[in-house]
């Protein structure tokens, strides 16, 4: 179980980047409002990909840079890739 | 660091430069050769060529002579001999340069004499200036009398974590100190264009940078183009992008957070320090070229895959946060902030990384680009000649 390296670009975010590949069953640690946390990877996530820090329901923000990227289209547990399999841009369909 | 400076050049109209460059102008063709056959000849000088300036109109003729004189006008250029085929045009070039800038001017044009003898009569001007050029003393400047340029190019995943966040820290720095930055790439930001546009600082303006947004967005299409509807691209899934709201912000990472004060036309100078948008186009040479010609000193370029893109008046600082880059174009890269990818370097500390690189340079250090000759004045144009 090793500890893998990932990137918060800011403490609103709700994903972080994977600065390594990501494989299920790593742990991965972020700061978030003064305290660690640490959450298992969930499935195989490449280097440069998203990693959902925290429960995103259906339909709710993805957030990163601070800034709405999209919304989930399917519940995302902590621990899984969030890419263009759950998510959907909201400025254009 | 609350006195920092540097050491520049203090010019005739209040601007700061950061170089001495006695800049030989080319208005068209005719004065390509001559231009540069002249800095081959006289130490000291730096061509400024092109092939464009004949039978252009309008808009497109317009944004040809502003980029001319407003490069000539450039803080880092003390001097110019500006070079045509025929007086008329020459000279309009050469007395607006003298006029807004009242640093020596002299004009030369071919016809009628020759592309030898108009390269002798240039190279005798071009060695009065150089002597005089030769005797400015550098003063100690502050950040506020900069103007900076920024733009990202062959961008990839470490773009988006590295360099452009970094380069937004410094420029959030240099505009809490006073200083001017000025961002374009109108196309890059679609997708971000709604964040960008809330940072305006008055309504006139917002409602300008949206027009002028969505004018572009129209004219791609009407030329087959959806700008919106073809991003991210299938390379930028693969690389971990989402959507194009993430490709946007991870370009808009490098505009520092701050209020944006207004629209620049495209070569036009800001009238006041802080925050600048200008409507610009995103390729690199083109860009780099529009900022110049407004009387940035000094550009800073974030690249992923390693776009080498210089300008012959102006330093361009490249900066990369990708490894591999950083070690196998060394000889194109200037800050290397890799170590963000590998966890070892916060975002902060490679901005001040980039900030002190970037004083060292406006202090005479060369860039990469400046010492492999990536001399990549480009006129834009804007639609076809006569």
């Amino acid at each position: 179980m090793a500890i893998k390296k990932i990137h918060l670009h800011d403490e609103k975010d709700n994903v972080a980047v994977a600065l390594e590949d990501l494989e299920p069953g790593d742990k991965v640690r972020v700061e978030k409002g003064g305290k660690e946390v640490e959450i298992s990877v969930k499935e195989r996530i490449p280097f440069g990909h998203k990693v959902a820090l925290e429960l995103i329901d259906a339909g709710g923000k993805v957030v990163k840079y601070g800034e709405i990227i999209g919304a989930a289209t399917e519940k995302i547990e902590p621990g899984e890739h969030v890419h263009t399999h759950n998510v959907r841009s909201l400025k254009f369909t | 660091m609350s006195e920092v400076e540097f050491l520049g050049y203090r010019r005739e109209d209040g601007s700061v430069g950061v170089r001495n460059h006695v800049a030989l102008i080319a208005v068209d063709h005719a004065g390509a050769p001559v231009v540069e056959g002249v800095s081959k000849l006289i130490r000291g000088t730096t061509a400024v060529s092109h092939q464009y300036g004949r039978l252009q109109f309008g808009e497109d003729l317009e944004l040809t002579f502003e980029t001319l004189i407003g490069t000539g006008c450039n803080p880092n250029v003390a001097a110019a001999v500006v070079v045509g085929i025929e007086p008329n045009w020459t000279l309009k070039v050469a007395e607006e340069i003298e006029r807004r800038s009242k640093k020596p001017v002299r004009a030369v044009h071919v016809i009628g004499k020759g592309t030898i003898d108009a390269i002798r009569d240039a190279a005798k001007h071009a060695r009065e200036l150089v002597s005089w050029a030769s005797e400015i003393q550098k003063e100690p400047c502050k950040i506020s009398d900069l103007i900076i340029g920024v733009k990202c190019g062959a961008s990839d995943t470490t773009s988006g974590i590295a360099s452009n966040p970094v380069i937004g820290v410094v420029g959030e720095k240099i505009i809490d100190l006073g200083g001017t930055f000025i961002f374009g790439e109108t196309t890059e930001l679609a997708g971000g264009e709604h964040i960008i546009a809330e940072r305006f600082v008055d309504e006139k303006e917002r409602k300008k940078f949206l027009e002028v947004f969505n004018r572009y967005l129209e004219f791609a299409k009407s030329k087959g183009v959806d700008i919106m509807g073809s991003q991210p691209t299938e390379e930028n899934i693969a690389g971990g992008l989402t959507t194009i709201e993430e490709k946007a912000l991870g370009n808009i990472q490098k505009v520092p957070k701050r209020g944006i004060k207004g629209v620049l036309k495209p070569a036009e100078r800001p009238p006041s320090k802080g925050l600048w948008f200008m409507d610009t186009s995103s390729s690199a040479q083109e860009q780099v070229t529009l900022l110049a010609a407004a009387g940035a000193s000094i550009h800073l370029f974030s690249t992923g895959q390693g776009n080498p893109v210089g300008h012959q008046i102006i330093p361009v600082i490249k900066i990369t946060g990708n490894p591999v880059t950083a070690e196998r174009m060394k000889d194109n890269i200037d800050v290397d902030v890799s170590d963000i990818i590998r966890g070892k370097m916060s975002v902060r500390e490679g901005g001040e990384k980039v900030f002190e690189f970037m004083l060292k340079v406006a202090s005479g250090k060369l860039t990469a680009a400046e010492i492999v000759r990536h001399d990549n004045f480009t006129i834009n144009r804007l639609y076809p000649s006569m």
